[in-house]
């Protein structure tokens, strides 16, 4: 192990933390004395450029011709830091425009550091490294959760998120232990390697549903959900902007890497009860996951438990789509453009959703669907991103949303009527069908919030002020408008970057 | 039975009364007490498999010990910070009281 390869591999991150460090330093020095709007547009715009230089080194050889054994150099990690960068810095921009996040330097800063966590996460090679890059994810964000001190909310949606959060931690520790005990590596090609000659043993069990307790957290998969629609309705709109969309492909590409050691090399589908036993808890977390978020979702008045709730059932398909990748359903240079495309796409849509509610809320509050009443005639820019985010969130062609699904859908289908087990065929083939039904129902919650913004004309009591929409917030929601369109018609613009 | 099997023993007891008192408990401090344990539970564990590993002088195990005791310090900490945040506002740390958000 030589430094040099040490700080080529690291130099997204480097350059991430040092962001962070020198966004603090500037509101320390610089911003003494200086108004709120001012404070928050400068940290906005550093942490932004931040963003950008580590994801210009993602892509340069110089990272990418790094060699260390316990951080991935595949297309996986390629496409998968790319994701969570431009989804953190447009995450950023909100801040830029917000009067309601008090202390925006602090803000930007933990944004940052919780990115340099994703991105590690997202490749991991290693167990130790995992975990850690798993926690200072974590860390950064149970705090960004509880960030606005003067609400109740807040304090509580960041204390439920915590004790949720650090018991997923501790089981997913032990059953890390568990491993490392069974194999004596924490490679997770070492890994790979010695579980085929293992026995199934009940030890062994217990240890991969510990780890998936961990992951079914970080994914807030259904049954370990209840932290979700807590967090996304007390914690700062931009908090929940970032909970919902690069935890999320940070958290479902470790799990991918995961799958793929800790199930498919080791042939688990043969040694594990062929694909009975962790096939079947698999599917559990699938259906459970769509069964509760979407119909969770039809009875919520609060828009952003209504998204956390859809976020729960996109879990759902989400942890096929990492069945995709993970088991190897697919050719290597399809199926983690499917996993991607798709927490790329929905991470753009959750953004912008979140960044239209951060804006409302500088006007007053944003909670209940009413507070969204007549937002197209209150400004035409915000009625039109949060109609093209709800759209592909919900896949309405020809927006991203859309193919995301399909693909999923359509690959599952296709490699479960030509894959060998007869069994695995039925799981995935019903999967897949529960998953397109939930489809439909999850298009009337959608439009639920639609019509409120689109349709339906305010009570007397509400305001019906034009809203100012700040510069910065703006260029974002722009952004991921164009992304979710562009990306939508053309999906070759993403699926071909990383073959 | 040998050590390695009574240590193992020793970490699963200590999981599941960690568990036990993160689940059970009213207080937030004891919740957090709890979560603590169970990161311990997955620490011993680490050490035992470490030393009655067949290639101790690696030191894989007991690395991975020390770094998760750092990490658990670095949760503590948050954990008590998000703590006195609600005893702000409820000048309690029931978590029976923490029940604004539901739905």
């Amino acid at each position: 192990m030589n430094y040099s390869a040490l700080l080529k591999a690291f130099m997204p991150e480097a350059i991430l933390v040092f962001g962070a460090l020198l966004v603090l330093t500037h509101d320390l020095l610089g911003g003494r004395g200086r108004s709120h709007e001012y404070r928050a547009k400068i940290a906005a715009a550093l942490g932004v450029v931040a963003v950008c230089i580590a994801g210009w080194m993602a892509t340069t050889e110089f990272t990418l011709g790094a060699t260390v054994d316990f951080l991935a150099n595949d297309k996986l990690a390629f496409g998968a830091r790319l994701a969570i960068l431009t989804l953190s810095g447009l995450t950023v921009l909100f801040i830029g425009g917000t009067s309601k996040v008090k202390n925006p330097a602090e803000h930007v800063a933990l944004m940052l550091f919780a990115s340099s966590g994703f991105t590690l996460m997202a490749a991991a090679q290693n167990l130790l490294v995992a975990f850690l890059a798993f926690e200072l994810s974590s860390l950064s964000l149970y705090i960004l959760a509880g960030f606005d001190k003067t609400r109740r909310d807040s304090a509580e949606a960041g204390l439920k998120y915590f004790l949720f959060g650090g018991m997923a931690a501790a089981f997913m520790l032990f059953g890390f232990s568990l491993i490392y005990g069974l194999t004596g590596e924490i490679s997770l090609a070492g890994i790979a390697a010695k579980l085929p000659q293992i026995p199934l043993s009940p030890l062994l069990i217990v240890a991969f549903v510990m780890i998936f307790v961990g992951f079914g957290y970080k994914a807030a998969a259904a049954p370990f959900h209840l932290w979700a629609p807590d967090a996304y309705q007390g914690a700062p709109a931009t908090s929940a902007a970032l909970i919902a969309s690069a935890s999320k492909v940070a958290g479902f590409v470790l799990l991918a890497r995961f799958l793929a050691a800790l199930l498919t090399k080791a042939g688990s589908i043969e040694i594990i009860g062929a694909s009975k036993g962790w096939l079947g808890i698999f599917g559990a977390l699938v259906i459970v996951s769509l069964l509760l978020g979407n119909i969770g979702a039809l009875a919520q008045s609060n828009v952003r438990r209504l998204l956390a709730y859809s976020a729960i059932g996109h879990a759902g398909v989400m942890l096929l789509a990492a069945l995709v990748t993970g088991v190897g359903l697919e050719l290597p240079e399809v199926r983690n453009n499917l996993l991607l495309y798709y927490v790329f796409t929905y991470g753009i849509a959750s953004v912008g959703a979140f960044g239209v509610i951060a804006v409302v809320e500088n006007n007053g509050g944003c909670q209940q669907l009413s507070d969204l009443a007549s937002l197209s005639k209150r400004s035409p820019l915000l009625g039109i991103s949060l109609m093209v985010s709800i759209l592909s969130l919900a896949g309405i062609p020809p927006l991203a949303g859309f193919y995301a699904k399909f693909s999923v859908f359509e690959t599952l289908l296709r490699r479960s009527s030509i894959a060998s087990a007869q069994s695995l065929d039925n799981v995935i083939f019903w999967l897949v069908m529960l998953a397109i039904a939930m489809s439909a129902i999850a298009l009337y919650y959608y439009l639920q919030i639609l019509k409120q913004a689109l349709v339906v004309s305010p009570d007397k009591d509400q305001p019906t002020t034009p809203i100012r929409v700040p510069f910065m917030a703006a260029v974002s929601l722009l952004l991921c408008m164009i992304t979710l369109i562009a990306v939508g018609v053309y999906p070759d613009l993403l699926m071909n970057l990383l073959k | 039975m040998t050590i390695l099997h009574l240590c193992l023993i020793f970490s699963a007891l200590l999981f599941s009364l960690g568990l036990a008192a993160a689940l059970a408990r009213s207080s937030g401090i004891l919740v957090l007490l709890g979560i603590e344990l169970m990161l311990n539970a997955a620490n011993i564990n680490f050490i035992a498999f470490w030393k009655f590993s067949p290639n101790p002088e690696n030191g894989t195990g007991a690395m991975f010990a020390i770094f998760s005791i750092a990490v658990a310090a670095a949760e503590a900490a948050v954990g008590l910070a998000l703590i006195i945040a609600i005893y702000r506002h409820q000048s309690s740390i029931r978590l029976q009281d923490a029940n604004t958000l539901k739905g």
